[in-house]
């Protein structure tokens, strides 16, 4: 009883303070939020439209597409289909994300209208850090996903990063935020390319 | 009684002004150096840093002032670190809302403050010790001290490496840019210059 005591004496102060820190910061998250949401879909939109300058328009998927993360966890997929002028389908666009050397990693990838080639990433959410783990953001890095095949891709710590193809040369001090890219696109990559085939959504025109 | 204004005014006068120049963060004590050397390759991003750490320093020394008489000594340090972290984490989220920009070119230097000495420094030299006006005057001045260095680094940059300042072009069109302005090189030697010149002008002042 005395030790119980002694550590609410010693101890409420921070007991107190951090319900009250914790509270304040969650009515802040809450007052802020839908507003961060809205600023990252601009963004979003804003970096398809780069990769895949013919699409006038996205349209999100309506059927479920399930990733399976590592650790068994699942999440589910925003994937959306990008329409030309026309209405017909120039590409694809989904969200991924995973974690980085400092803290969590969000990308937008984007394929082509047949699921067969890559037509680029762009960083949505990145904290690596500066000088190093950020270069997933300079074109070095990212020009060796153009093109490259819509499939699993691998990490090389030498190569010639000009020639596209599945193998993607790694930042030089920076392999642990390069390998957590490829891990991601290839994560949600093969997963939502398989589900979108299985469904019959590529390859049918509009 | 006019005696005891005067001290209160002084007091007051002192908390504000002496984060200014005598006790600048970067320039006379060189703390808090991480920002300084990092985020002022223009004017825009050191200004909101700037900001950014004048609000956390008001706000945790204020918060710091009014728990001063519960605080337990052992327990200071981790109490100091929960009250800047929830300050540095609104000042996050409200730049992600309302200046995406900014945040993005900052990156995870605003989460960092969490770790400037600069916060950590007047919550134990002076809000633990002093009632809530005069830390908030400290929390102002420190911080603008601060803001200022900031400012003045970043300007000296960005006009040398673009020939612009707060975006506007302000050298001639024959301007060839000085690129290693923008890099890490071109931090250390304008802070060194810098450094050099506030030492020479506290030695003129002192003589």
């Amino acid at each position: 009883m005395l030790r119980i005591k002694h550590f609410v004496e010693q101890s409420w102060l921070l007991l107190v303070s951090s319900f009250c820190f914790g509270l304040l910061i969650a009515v802040a998250s809450a007052a802020l939020s839908p507003t961060i949401e809205v600023n990252k879909a601009t963004k979003l939109n804003e970096l398809v439209k780069t990769l895949l300058p013919k699409a006038r328009r996205f349209v999100a998927l309506d059927t479920e597409i399930e990733i399976k993360l590592a650790g068994g966890k699942k999440e589910r997929a925003r994937v959306y289909k990008a329409l030309s002028e026309a209405g017909d389908c120039v590409g694809w666009s989904f969200s991924a994300g995973g974690q980085g050397f400092a803290d969590k990693i969000e990308l937008v990838v984007a394929v082509d209208g047949t699921f067969e080639k890559i037509a680029g990433f762009n960083v949505l959410v990145c904290n690596e850090t500066p000088g190093f783990g950020d270069q997933i953001k300079s074109s070095y890095y990212r020009d060796q996903f153009t093109g490259a095949p819509a499939e699993r891709l691998s990490l090389v710590k030498a190569g010639d990063s000009k020639k596209i193809d599945s193998e993607i040369v790694a930042i030089t001090g920076a392999t642990v935020s390069s390998e957590a890219v490829v891990q991601i696109i290839n994560t949600f990559l093969v997963q939502i390319r398989d589900q979108v085939k299985a469904k019959g959504l590529v390859g049918n025109g509009k | 009684m006019a005696n005891d204004s005067d001290n209160k005014a002084g007091l007051y006068r002192r908390a504000l002004l002496t984060g200014l120049w005598r006790e600048n963060p970067t320039f006379r004590l060189l703390i808090g150096m991480c920002p300084p050397l990092a985020v002022t390759t223009a004017v825009k991003p050191a200004l909101t840093m700037g900001l950014s750490v004048i609000f956390v320093l008001v706000c945790s020394n204020l918060v710091t002032s009014l728990m001063r008489n519960l605080l337990k000594s052992h327990l200071r340090i981790i109490m100091f670190t929960l009250n800047i972290a929830t300050f540095v984490t609104i000042c996050d989220l409200f730049l992600r809302a309302y200046a995406p920009r900014m945040s993005e070119i900052l990156g995870a230097y605003v989460p960092l403050i969490i770790v400037n000495c600069i916060i950590i420094f007047r919550a134990e030299v002076c809000a633990s010790k002093s009632g809530p006006i005069v830390s908030i005057l400290d929390g102002i001045g420190t911080g603008s001290g601060f803001t200022i260095a900031l400012c003045i680094l970043a300007g000296i940059r960005e006009v040398l490496a673009t020939g612009c300042f707060f975006d506007i072009r302000v050298m001639p069109n024959g301007f060839v840019p000085w690129l290693a302005m923008r890099m890490p090189v071109g931090a250390f030697v304008t802070l060194g210059l810098l450094l050099g010149l506030a030492n020479v002008m506290t030695m003129k002042k002192e003589s």
